[in-house]
């Protein structure tokens, strides 16, 4: 412990040290003055030839500490003193450089928890997920066929390869039926994603072959929801569409693959779907070799597609044709839609930053000039340019730490409100979570900021020379406003006018969807999925059909009876859900073949009587549904009116025919266009109306029903009401997505919502730090210019004079900034284009407003500063001097 | 960062001397400056403060060691002397030195022929 003893004994070696050198000037004093020097002059002599008494002792005093390090805590205690001096400016500085931090800190623990880190499965990087393209399905990304997916697991490139087909499925024999997301997974599934069960086992090859044991793992969420965490869930059943599972293990926390499914089943196909080359469904997930590129699979698709697609082609020519398969890294294929709106928010979060940096850094400049005294005085004790250019530096780090702690408990806030505000279909939403990269991100940073911040303000510190100490305070330099102050304050304003014009395209882009009109009435409406058991045998088609339509048909008229009803109807999916169904092979009688030939599809829904009426979509001609188009009556047909113009230019096509089906000699089965209606956004609130047909929901068995309910009151009220009544009847019936269509609208536009908030946080945030740089610079210099403003009144110039010149210098840098804000945001608000709406991104009434409300607050922040110039008393700014 | 300079000397010159000059007798700071300034017949022009730091550097390494005393002129004042460990570092620091000096000297002497 030696090496302690130094610090226990070093205030006696300095008191020791003090003394001595005092003796020392004693002693040469007397010597002097008994050589006949008078006492002064002796004093005066011995201390020139001694040199800087503070100097020499803070120099013997360093030999005895670790110099650098002891120096540097001397600095920020010095630097805490300075800012405990001035709660304002430290309140100031601190909070700017706190939302900057935090809300730089906070974007990117979400970017790095969305787009940075690996997924959460064992060599994620070498996770690819194949697609299937083909002219049949111009618009759709589809799975693997299984032929397909034997074939890529034979690709030399991959280690292993496995399958897996979600469907959804009804779960009873629980207090509530529900719909639960079940994926069937063939062999090494769990193994090649590496993972791991919570409670007994995964699945194995034996539960493979043995399909018919009928065993299941489930997932955490349902485990908890549906077995309350009994531990002694293994081994219990599981009611899956009717048929009876054993659950064999829980999979363990975190393994969310496919990202929702709640139970896993091993795969059991039928030899037709095993040999069916266009049954593209089985998202398959291949794990490339560790030496293989993406490249190499590429390649080899390159020979084995050709090989795939002509085995395609002689079973079904019709579909052949721009056959592809694509590969690209799962964490591509989950986040590349997410990527660009995660970049922008980040270069949001950084241009804030960015304002509070520029902004500290006039504050300090500013304070730099008021402090210069002190500067010079500390020059002239000897203190060196690079010490005191530490010491600048000590203090700005120092701001920009306790900016950063202040900014992390934003960070921590905002994380948490983000995780409650985000649509909950986010990518990767649950993983986003607090851990030591936010601290670390803060930190980093807090200290570039505060070195960035203390840059120009410390090398004005080191040229600082003792001479400033003679000038008075009033010296030329001290007094000029700095032009570099100015400029960045410019840039502040020019910065936050992006944020600005950014979010204000952003708030409009909500507005339009949020007010846009569909064409059809959207309050009062409770709507909810019925998700009908499928069925695969072909041979009860006809009566499993015909049992779906009652019981349909008895739910409604048990629905409608009940109080607070006003009418209800029926379809086969909802609308503005982001469902589409559409038929490719549909035949339009009466169309050239040419025209008819409709590769990508028209969509299509299934509707009730009383539909179009209920929704208050106009019938332009002929009528909607009705009671009598029943299953054994001839089969009717509806089209939007988009669709009556494009294939037959005229709405008159009542009598017309389409077919979208074959009967057993290969004719075409006709329904007969009844009715035709105009058109409505019911597929996707932000897209023009497309072609759309209707058919009868009655005439035909759909695999999924929805119920529409209009209320006399407040739909949400009601939701209960309604499932108990379709529960009363129908037990095992599962109801999900009940809720109010305005909630429906809302949720489709959840994206833009959460942007639109963040960014106008953001911009608010940076307009305010920058009108505070204006403000702060402005209210200077006429601190500065008390004096000249005071002779200004003296030699006759009105109040509005001053305060015209005033508010002339704070509004040209306002302008300046606007400017160049403006054309840095023609660029940048490209980056948001596709995510605009109602509105270019180079708007030019929102530029103007933009424009407008800039000159506006900064009038305002002008305001204060210029009315304290008015103020000022010619005599009592004469006699200051 | 301000290092203390010996203005006019080579590092560790100042120290040398400080030990030369403890080796004949222990004395006090405003002591040891008169001896060297007087023995150099005032050609070592030092300033008389940067001998403090020298000496703290000295003490630190244990080559010196100081206590309190009353000098001849009545003041409270601290005499250091020279350790043994001082002795030796002085012995090896002359020695390296006048090797020092002679090459240098050799290569003057060279360089006027």
């Amino acid at each position: 412990m030696n090496w302690l003893k130094p610090w226990f004994s070093r205030r006696h070696l300095y008191h020791a040290l003090s003394e001595e050198l005092q003796q020392h000037l004693g002693e040469k004093i007397e010597e002097l003055v008994a050589a006949g020097m008078s006492k002064e002059d002796a004093t005066a002599a011995a201390r020139r030839d001694f040199g800087n008494v503070t100097l020499i002792e803070e120099d013997s005093r360093e030999v005895w500490q670790w110099p650098s390090l002891e120096s540097f805590f001397a600095d920020v205690r010095y630097a805490l003193r300075i800012l405990r001096k001035n709660p304002g400016f430290t309140f100031i500085a601190v909070l700017t450089l706190a939302l900057g931090i935090g809300a730089n800190t906070a974007i990117f623990s979400i970017v790095n928890a969305v787009i940075l880190r690996p997924l959460p499965y064992k060599d994620s990087s070498r996770i690819l997920t194949l697609h299937t393209k083909t002219a049949m399905f111009p618009n759709f990304t589809l799975g693997l066929s299984w032929p397909a997916f034997q074939a890529i697991r034979a690709a030399g490139s991959i280690e292993e390869a496995a399958a897996c087909w979600e469907t959804d499925r009804t779960l009873t024999g629980t207090n509530q039926p529900a719909m639960l997301s079940a994926a069937g997974v063939s062999s090494g599934f769990f193994e090649e994603l590496g993972g791991r069960a919570e409670l007994g086992r995964l699945l194995s090859d034996q539960d493979q072959k043995a399909a018919e044991d009928r065993v299941a793992v489930i997932s955490q969420a349902l485990w908890r929801t549906h077995f309350a965490k009994d531990p002694a869930v293994v081994g219990r059943r599981l009611i899956l569409d009717n048929k009876v599972y054993t659950v064999v293990g829980v999979a363990a926390k975190g393994f969310a693959y496919p990202e929702r499914a709640d139970v896993w089943v091993p795969i059991s196909l039928t030899s037709d779907i095993e040999q069916n080359p266009t049954f593209f469904t089985f998202d398959v997930l291949a794990k490339l070799r560790k030496e293989a590129r993406l490249a190499t699979l590429r390649a080899e698709l390159a020979t084995t597609v050709p090989r795939l697609e002509q085995q395609l082609a002689k079973d079904r020519p019709d579909l052949a044709g721009d056959y592809k398969i694509t590969a690209e890294t799962l964490l591509d294929n989950r986040v590349q839609d997410a990527r660009q709106s995660y970049v922008v928010l980040l270069a949001a979060a950084t241009l804030v930053l960015l304002i509070a940096c520029a902004n500290l850094t006039s504050l300090l400049l500013a304070r730099g000039w008021a402090r210069h005294r002190e500067m010079a005085m500390r020059a002239a004790l000897g203190a060196s340019p690079g010490r005191l250019r530490r010491q600048v530096l000590v203090e700005s780090c120092l701001l920009a730490v306790l900016g950063g702690l202040a900014g992390m408990g934003l960070a921590v806030g905002g994380v948490q409100i983000f995780c409650a505000i985000a649509p909950p279909d986010t990518v990767r939403l649950n993983e986003v979570s607090l851990d030591w990269t936010l601290l670390w991100f803060a930190l980093a940073s807090s200290l570039l900021s505060g070195l960035i911040v203390g840059l120009a303000p410390a090398r004005r510190a080191a040229r600082m020379s003792p001479n400033e100490l003679f000038k008075q305070g009033t010296g030329a330099g001290a007094r000029r406003p700095s032009r570099f102050g100015s400029a960045l304050v410019v840039i502040e304003v020019a910065l936050a006018f992006i944020l600005l014009a950014g979010s204000t395209l952003m708030v409009q882009t909500l507005a339009h969807l949020l007010y846009q009109n569909p064409g059809f009435r959207t309050d009062h409406l409770l709507t909810l999925d019925l998700p009908q058991p499928p069925n695969w045998d072909e041979k009860d088609a006809d009566r499993h059909a015909a049992s779906q339509i009652a019981g349909m048909k008895q739910i409604m008229a048990d629905v409608r009876r009940l109080p607070g009803v006003q009418d209800v109807a029926a379809s086969d999916h909802g609308v503005l859900n982001g469902l589409e169904f559409s038929h490719a092979g549909i035949k339009l009688e009466g169309v050239s073949s040419e025209k008819a030939e409709i590769s990508e599809g028209i969509v299509s829904r299934y509707l009730s009587p009383g539909y179009f009426r209920m929704l208050g979509i106009s019938l332009l001609r002929g009528r909607e549904f009705e009671e009598h188009d029943a299953r054994q009556s001839h089969k009717v047909a509806l089209v939007n009116e988009a669709m009556a113009q494009k294939f037959w230019d005229t709405l008159d096509v009542v009598g017309k025919r389409i077919s979208i089906s074959k009967d057993e000699k290969a004719n075409p089965e006709w329904n007969e266009i009844v009715g035709v209606v105009s058109n409505v956004r019911d597929l996707d609130i932000q897209q023009e109306a497309q072609p759309e047909y209707f058919l009868a929901l009655f005439q035909w068995g759909v695999g999924s029903h929805h119920l529409v309910v209009r209320t006399r009151t407040n739909p949400d009220a009601l939701a209960d009401t309604i499932s108990r009544q379709i529960w009363a009847s129908f037990p095992d019936q599962p109801l999900t997505h009940v809720m109010t269509l305005t909630r429906t609208i809302a949720d489709s536009v959840g994206d833009q919502r959460l942007h639109t908030a963040l960014l106008g946080v953001f911009a608010t945030v940076g307009l305010a730090v920058a009108l505070l740089g204006v403000y702060g610079v402005v209210s200077y210099s006429v601190a500065r210019r008390t004096q000249e403003i005071g002779v200004r009144m003296a030699l006759g110039a009105a109040r509005p004079d001053i305060l015209r010149m005033v508010l002339r210098q704070g509004l040209t840098l306002v302008a300046l900034g606007a400017a160049i804000g403006t054309a840095g945001a023609l660029g940048a608000t490209r980056a948001i284009a596709s995510e605009l709406y109602g509105v270019t991104p180079t708007d030019p009434a929102t530029f103007a407003a933009a424009i407008a409300l800039m000159l506006l607050v900064g009038c305002l922040a002008c305001w204060i500063p210029a009315r304290r110039a008015v103020r000022v008393d010619p005599l009592m700014a004469l006699r200051y001097e | 960062m301000k290092k203390p300079e010996q203005r006019d000397l080579f590092p560790g010159a100042l120290e040398m001397m400080i030990l030369r000059t403890l080796k004949r007798q222990p004395l006090h700071g405003y002591a040891l400056v008169q001896h060297i300034k007087r023995t150099s017949n005032d050609l070592l022009q030092i300033e008389e403060g940067s001998l403090y730091p020298a000496l703290q550097r000295l003490l630190k390494e244990d080559l010196v060691k100081a206590e309190w005393s009353i000098s001849s002129t009545n003041r409270r004042v601290r005499i250091y002397k020279l350790t043994a460990a001082g002795a030796r570092h002085l012995e090896r620091q002359v020695s390296s030195f006048e090797k020092m000096l002679e090459g240098i000297t050799r290569v003057l002497a060279r360089g006027e022929s």
